[in-house]
């Protein structure tokens, strides 16, 4: 935690949403997931990778997941990540849930910075 | 865990193993794209990724653990973490060891007085047949009772005796496939047992034909009675205990067939019972059972022994009785159908209006654990303790509740961390569940193994009273699963609110903390948490008060009895029983043994007098009508069959006029002593001796049997109960007519050690009549302990489970203030850097302390006053809001609780402003 900037952090839950959000346009994996998360966010919000894998394998356990073994863009050994239906339904759920957070709290700050609010992140 | 599970796990390991690989290949091909040299880019990955170990770790935390997988991750996870705080563990180990031990060993006895069922076959059909009355003044169909009553807040008088011809009526009766009966009317409980000429004392009850069959029980030799044997003139028989048998005859086979002489008279032992048969009450094991109609054998040489007349007597309620439900058949069904008929037959033995008003009426009992005299003497001791116990239990309890509490908040970052890493809450709260259960498992074992050590402890405390043999206690399946269930119970108790709280955290806040410091934020929950632990000290204070005061009540009740005046000097005085009556001798040649072997005894070098009396001053009482001329007996006149010297051997000392002595004989004028109460009550103003005093064989003064003179005055001893006023007594000598000497105590005053002469005493009896056994051997001192030995061992057990309770408590009041103070290092850092002095530093401490011990009292007085109503029965001499025991305990708390305080406080005033500031 010490190397990342607060504005960094990844706030409980979000992590599983931005997969999701990740594979919504084909399978990828893992570095590829983390990649295009880091990229897409402007490298505000880095992928802490020993929580990436655990996210992955419990969102496959979920059922929200599939994976394959394949082959990679580098021509190497990978294991793919695909959306499923369930998968699907869980993010819009879970991006509606954010925007309400982020309009709520927008509210109450203004224009000021988002510090890292705390998601009240029961597990279904 | 399933074998396929196994396998699965193995390959999903690997091939999250090959995933992790391919990511790193994956960076380094990244790494090497922007230019990083091979080395570089290696160790750029890995650093990024973290350790791929850990990584699985957390997969499979997260996703794949079977049910016990997890359990078994979260107890070892639950060891390590308790063992990387050993300090911690040790104490709350110790703390739920002696909270469970106590409690385990106080229920094994109460379980076994309680819940021990009879060792015969279908216990749950026996009942037990009584009688109660709401009313017991006047004239009554039950003239005559041998056998004990008690008092029952529901049914008034509650007795298990009634007269030989009611058994006919419980015969009768088609609800009962068995009826019995059984006593231990006088000379039979004491029986005087002559094998191949050496004589002793041993326990008898006389049982009717039906009882063994009655009870099922199959004999370990031979034949048990039957109900042929129960008849007058049938072979005199006999069945003695297992336990006799191997002492006696060296085992069960060998007793069978053996003659002895039982009173005096041949019998032949028929049959041993089994091993574990100890008759049907079990505060006494009968060594010997003989028929019921042998007593008329037993009883033939006692002038008031038991008569064939009594048999047909149905106003004298005498033996007891039991019965088997046929199969079926209800207790209530039993009960129905048993009191009618009972009514019936009880109302034709009243003799006038008076006595038909209030007739005894059955009731029935559940006859499954035998008679309850134990019950009836121990449970209110016992159920006390258990409660103390229960008390010391909820301390230790609210005590690691604390710790953990206080661990909780060093362990918020860690918790706070894994809640990021998506660990759910229920899972910590497991995991901490775990680690509280494991810590309370672990404290119920070691608990079960110092109960074992406190039974031991306890056992031989008991042995020490009365029915010390008796009462015993082992570790059985149903305390043993008691201690577990209370270990898991105190485990989830104690560890579900730290457990709730720890998870409620706020992550942002909590990551932020520094390893050592608190988070600056002061929110409401860290001000609730601190209440918590506050809540619980003020319990444990108030408990503790409460044990205080009950172990106070008891050392004053003590020593309330210990100080009793007795009226006599108890050191040096050894006492026995000889009865001559039993060995078959008649009047003239009892007196002449008693007489010949007192003044044996008072030869022998060391022995300064010897004297002998009826039975001891202090084990019971006795009364027979006797009147000064021309008036009415008093009830309350007490008197005492004596012989020569025994009021200067008990140094009572004579006030006026002289103590019997050898020429007081059996054909000489008939003497008496009267105590001082006694003079002061009949003789007010004058000096009785040289006065009269009529002795009289019925309450109705026709039979004068003595016309006895008074030639002394002796000053008040005690007499009977320890607990009671000085009573009028008047001593007669022991062989001037009726009532005819009996089993006579002797007493010996020595130089030295009493139980250092008493084979010397033995070989004495023994020369002078060999069928006379010495019995009952103890010292005076030993017998006043033992009638004080309830109360001792409550003063003893209270006060030791008070000091537990308070040693638990105050450690908990100091883990809470210095835990308050470290909190406070900060502020009072700054307090002391504006310059605040030492003083209100330390005040501002202990008025913590002050609070938290005012609240504790202020709950336990309603509490202790409450309570008061149940200890008052139990106490001597005192009452249950005794202002001293209050202010003493109230004392000795506030003490302690101030110095539990103190160190926390000292500490408080020693912070150096700097430090502090900087830690902060």
């Amino acid at each position: 935690m010490q190397n990342s900037q607060p504005s960094g952090e990844m706030v409980q839950g979000t992590l599983d949403m931005l997969i999701l959000k990740t594979l919504i346009t084909g399978p990828a994996h893992g570095h590829t997931i983390a990649h295009i998360i880091e990229r897409t966010s402007e490298n505000v919000l880095e992928v802490e990778q020993g929580s990436l894998y655990p996210a992955l394998h419990r969102l496959e356990h979920r059922g929200w997941l599939s994976s394959y073994w394949g082959t990679s863009e580098n021509n190497r050994k990978a294991k793919f990540y695909k959306l499923t239906p369930a998968g699907r339904k869980q993010l819009t759920t879970e991006t509606e849930r954010w925007r309400l957070l982020v309009t709520a709290i927008g509210r109450v700050l203004g224009e000021n910075t988002l510090t890292a609010p705390k998601v009240q992140g029961e597990e279904p | 865990m399933k074998l396929n599970q196994i396998f699965r796990r193995r390959k999903e390991d690997s091939d999250l193993a090959q995933e992790l690989e391919s990511h790193l290949e994956h960076e380094v091909d990244d790494n090497l794209a922007r230019g990083m040299s091979t080395e570089e880019a290696r160790r750029n990955a890995h650093i990024k990724l973290g350790n791929p170990l850990v990584i699985r770790d957390r997969v499979w935390d997260a996703n794949w653990l079977s049910p016990v997988e997890d359990l078994w991750r979260d107890l070892r996870f639950a060891a390590r973490t308790l063992m990387r705080d050993p300090s911690f563990t040790y104490v709350a180990l110790m703390v739920m060891a002696l909270g469970i031990g106590a409690n385990t060993a106080i229920y094994s006895f109460l379980d076994s007085l309680l819940l021990r069922e009879l060792p015969v076959s279908d216990p749950a059909s026996l009942v037990v047949i009584n009688w109660h009355t709401k009313t017991w003044q006047g004239d009554s169909v039950v003239q005559n009772i041998s056998g004990s009553i008690s008092d029952d807040a529901k049914l008034g008088k509650v007795s298990g005796n009634f007269p030989y011809s009611a058994l006919e009526v419980f015969q009768n009766s088609a609800i009962f496939s068995d009826v019995f009966a059984y006593a231990d009317t006088s000379d039979v409980d004491r029986l005087n047992v002559s094998i191949k000429g050496q004589a002793e004392i041993a326990g008898g009850e006389i049982v009717s034909g039906g009882y063994f069959n009655g009870l099922r029980i199959v004999p370990a030799a031979g034949r048990l009675i039957l109900p042929d044997d129960d008849r007058v003139g049938a072979a005199p028989v006999a069945v003695v205990s297992y336990a006799f048998s191997e002492k006696n005859f060296g085992g069960a086979a060998a007793a069978a067939g053996q003659n002895v002489l039982l009173n005096n008279h041949p019998f032949t032992i028929v049959g041993v019972a089994p091993p574990e048969f100890f008759g049907v009450d079990p505060s006494s094991a009968p060594e010997i059972y003989v028929p019921m109609h042998a007593n008329l054998l037993l009883d033939a040489n006692d002038p008031y022994g038991f008569r064939a007349s009594d048999y047909l007597d149905n106003r004298y309620y005498w033996m007891e009785a039991m019965a088997r439900l046929r199969p079926g058949v209800t207790l209530a069904q039993a009960q129905a159908e048993l009191a009618p008929k009972f009514h019936q037959w009880v109302a034709a033995t009243a003799k006038n209006d008076e006595e038909r008003s209030k007739l005894p009426e059955i009731v029935l009992r559940e006859g499954a654990g035998g008679l309850d005299t134990l019950r009836r003497q121990y449970s209110k001791p016992l159920y006390l303790l258990m409660i103390l116990v229960v008390l010391i239990l909820a301390i230790a309890c609210s005590n690691v509740a604390n710790l953990l509490l206080a661990r909780a908040t060093s362990r918020r970052r860690e918790i706070a961390l894994r809640l990021s890493e998506g660990a759910s809450r229920t899972r910590i709260i497991r995991q901490l569940l775990t680690e509280s259960v494991l810590l309370a498992l672990l404290g119920g074992a070691l608990g079960v193994l110092l109960a074992v050590w406190g039974i031991q402890l306890l056992t031989s405390l008991l042995a020490q009273g009365p029915d010390g043999a008796v009462l015993h206690a082992e570790l059985n399946w149903h305390v043993l699963g008691l201690s577990a269930a209370l270990a898991l119970v105190t485990g989830i108790l104690f560890g579900l609110a730290p457990a709730l709280q720890s998870t409620r955290v706020d992550l942002v806040s909590a990551l932020k903390e520094t390893q050592a410091g608190q988070s600056s934020a002061r929110h409401h929950r860290a001000a609730w948490r601190v209440n918590m632990r506050q809540i619980l000290v003020v319990g444990q204070m108030a408990a503790s008060l409460l044990m205080l005061v009950a172990a106070g009540l008891f050392v004053r009740t003590l020593s309330n009895l210990e100080s009793v005046s007795l009226g006599f000097n108890r050191e040096n005085l050894l006492l026995f029983q000889l009865n001559a009556r039993q060995a078959g001798n008649n009047d003239a040649a009892i007196c002449e043994f008693y007489r010949a072997v007192r003044e044996q005894l008072a030869a022998i070098p060391g022995v300064q007098s010897a004297g002998l009396a009826r039975g001891s001053l202090i084990d019971g009482e006795s009364t027979v009508p006797i009147s000064t001329v021309g008036t009415r007996p008093q009830p309350d006149t007490r008197y005492m069959p004596v012989g020569p010297d025994f009021l200067t051997t008990m140094q009572i000392p004579i006030l006026e006029g002289r103590d019997f002595n050898e020429h007081d004989r059996p054909r000489s004028q008939p003497v008496a002593v009267v105590s001082e109460e006694f003079a002061r009550i009949n003789f007010p103003g004058r000096n009785p001796v040289g006065q009269y005093l009529q002795l009289w064989k019925d309450e109705e003064q026709r039979n004068l049997a003595r016309d006895m003179e008074i030639v002394g005055v002796a000053k008040n001893a005690r007499y009977g109960s320890l607990q009671r006023e000085m009573v009028p007594v008047v001593y007669v000598a022991y062989d001037q007519g009726y009532p005819q000497p009996n089993e006579m105590m002797f007493v010996l005053r020595t130089l030295g050690d009493p139980l250092s002469y008493v084979s010397q005493v033995r070989e004495i009896v023994h020369q002078a009549d060999a069928r006379v056994p010495v019995s009952e051997i103890r010292t005076q001192k030993a017998e006043i302990a033992g009638k004080m030995y309830q109360e001792t061992l409550l003063a003893e057990l209270c006060s030791a489970f008070a000091l537990l309770a308070l040693t638990i408590a105050s450690v908990g009041l100091y883990g809470t203030i210095s835990y308050g103070v470290v909190r406070r290092t900060g502020e009072i850092g700054i307090r002391m850097a504006m310059g605040a002095p030492r003083g209100p530093v330390v005040w501002m401490v202990l008025r913590e302390v002050w609070i938290l011990v005012a609240a504790g009292l202020a709950i336990s007085f309603p509490l202790i006053l409450a309570t008061s109503k149940f200890l008052q029965s139990l106490l001597f001499d005192m009452k249950s809001n005794d202002p001293l025991t209050l202010g003493l305990a109230l004392a000795i708390l506030v003490s302690v609780s101030l110095g539990a305080g103190c160190l926390p406080a000292r500490r408080a005033s020693r912070i150096d402003p700097a430090t502090a500031l900087r830690h902060e």
